[in-house]
């Protein structure tokens, strides 16, 4: 008969109208997400020996190491920047990293107001000595630019 | 639905002049950005064009300045709705110019996540094309079960769409422990809920009347246009990579190759079901079978493939997906070529349009299944 299969579909319909609601309400309990998420990327500067594997493996190349030498002469970091907005969250990085300093954390929420709030840093251990006074010659090319 | 223009145009007055109007490129049931151009008389389309480059990025040419590594993400932004099985195949492509021997704990686990992406992929297809005539109902059924696969994807590879599990060589990550009872309850939980699918969707008149007899391909027909995949099976050829000839570790599972006669809308939307049924006894065997051993083989840092160049090709979720990559002997490929099935599929649109209704064309090209990701690559 001509009108059983929606009836029967009806039926099914009915039946979830009056199951349980599967609705997460996000915003106000936060959802159970599994530890290997790839929400964002953390990063542990301690660890960190600023050999540069992760920038180079970056297929985005949206990973930026600003080193300085101290004083025994050692290249330290000085700022580690993620730029999360071209971020592919492909972990290559992740995997890339000798020490294990990157790694991804579950925290998804990565929404910003500008371009900027996208590029996420971190400080490196030791601060980069005092810079010594510009030479004059430094001051003329700054002021020629 | 489908009738002859002869049958509309009652009386010769009523001719009213063909018209041409753009379907797309954004149009809720393009998939994408898809343009097509229709010319019509009245409703019954007479010509069809399709217009294509809207999603274009230059993957191919992006190939050539990316590491044989770094690539793999990007080929996730292939056919974005079935990315493991695009990172499969790209993979399994460098790995058959190396020679790599990939351990045979990688190889189930790939099996593992490809089917489960195909599920996935299957899922949205049903899903979106359930939507396009007017089924929305059907629309949240088929998404409130295709976020259990996306959750058991995300629990493996931590990405819900684009994953970047497979690597040269093998794998990543082994699975979780907590994976295994989760998908266990998926096999259990899913043969119910496809039934009950079939009886809402499948056994309701109205959709029958939608998608019988509309957009007929013909097995002559997608044999001619070079149609693979579910859309080829539905018109009666048995056709599958994964059968005819076996890779990663396909050749020791047991699984069929569901096959259908008619090749309209109506059975190239039934073929999905039956795939995803074939599919969860394919994981559920790989998951059983699993060997235990390494995830990845011996691969050097740096990959090298030496200068020459290789065609592999895979059972993608819409179709036969093959990567010809060219190596030079240095640490990036000289060429990949790209050889998306959406891309072939979509070519005999133009074919099966004239003589469509409007209403017609779009539950033809829902079930088409095409991913513009992959057509403009």
């Amino acid at each position: 008969m001509i009108g059983t299969g929606i009836l029967k579909g009806m039926g099914i319909t009915l039946k979830r109208f009056f199951s349980k609601k599967i609705t997460q309400d996000y915003p106000d309990v936060m959802p159970v997400i599994t530890p290997r998420s790839h929400g964002s990327l953390d990063f542990d500067a301690e660890k960190c020996i600023t050999c540069g594997i992760c920038a180079n493996e970056c297929p985005n190349s949206c990973i930026k190491l600003d080193t300085f030498k101290n004083e025994q002469g050692k290249k330290v970091l000085e700022k580690y920047s993620i730029n999360l907005g071209y971020c592919l969250f492909c972990g290559l990085c992740v995997n890339a990293c000798p020490k294990g300093a990157l790694s991804f954390k579950t925290d998804f929420e990565l929404a910003c107001f500008s371009r900027e709030g996208a590029i996420y840093t971190w400080k490196g251990k030791e601060p980069r000595p005092e810079e010594t006074p510009a030479q004059p010659g430094d001051a003329k090319t700054a002021a020629g630019e | 639905m489908s009738m002859d223009s002869d049958n509309l145009n009652l009386v010769d007055d009523l001719n009213t002049q063909e018209f041409t109007i753009n379907m797309g490129p954004y149009h809720p049931s393009t998939h994408g950005v898809f343009r097509a151009v229709l010319t019509l008389d009245g409703e019954v389309i007479v010509k069809e064009e399709n217009v294509l480059g809207y999603l274009h990025r230059g993957m191919d040419k992006i190939a050539e300045t990316r590491t044989y590594s770094q690539f793999v993400p990007y080929t996730a932004r292939l056919d974005y709705l079935a990315s493991a099985l695009n990172n499969m195949g790209y993979v399994q492509t460098v790995e058959k110019l190396m020679g790599i021997e990939v351990p045979e704990r990688a190889e189930y686990l790939r099996v593992i996540i490809a089917e489960l992406q195909r599920i996935a992929s299957h899922y949205l297809m049903l899903g979106s094309t359930t939507n396009d005539v007017n089924a929305v109902t059907g629309f949240l059924y088929y998404m409130h079960d295709r976020e259990k696969v996306l959750d058991l994807l995300e629990m493996v590879t931590g990405a819900r769409l684009t994953s970047n599990y497979m690597r040269i060589g093998g794998v990543i990550d082994d699975l979780p422990e907590e994976f295994f009872p989760k998908v266990k309850e998926f096999l259990a939980y899913l043969p119910g809920r496809l039934e009950m699918m079939e009886t809402l969707i499948l056994g309701n008149e109205i959709f029958q009347e939608r998608m019988k007899n509309v957009g007929v391909i013909t097995a002559q027909m997608a044999l001619d246009y070079g149609v693979t995949g579910p859309n080829l099976r539905a018109a009666g050829v048995r056709f599958d990579l994964r059968k005819v000839a076996p890779y990663s570790a396909y050749g020791k599972i047991d699984f069929e190759v569901p096959v259908l006669k008619n090749g309209d809308a109506f059975d190239r939307y039934q073929i999905r079901l039956m795939e995803i049924k074939q599919s969860l006894r394919i994981i559920e065997q790989a998951v059983q079978q699993l060997p235990e051993g390494p995830i990845m083989a011996k691969v050097p840092k740096l990959i090298k493939p030496p200068a020459g160049e290789v065609f592999h090709k895979m059972e993608g979720a819409r179709g036969i997906l093959g990567f010809h990559l060219v190596s030079d002997g240095g640490p990036k490929p000289y060429r990949l070529h790209i050889h998306g099935p959406s891309f072939v599929n979509i070519g005999i649109m133009p074919a099966i349009a004239p003589g469509m209704l409007l209403q017609d064309f779009l539950a033809a090209f829902a079930t088409i299944d095409v991913d513009m990701g992959e057509v403009d690559r």
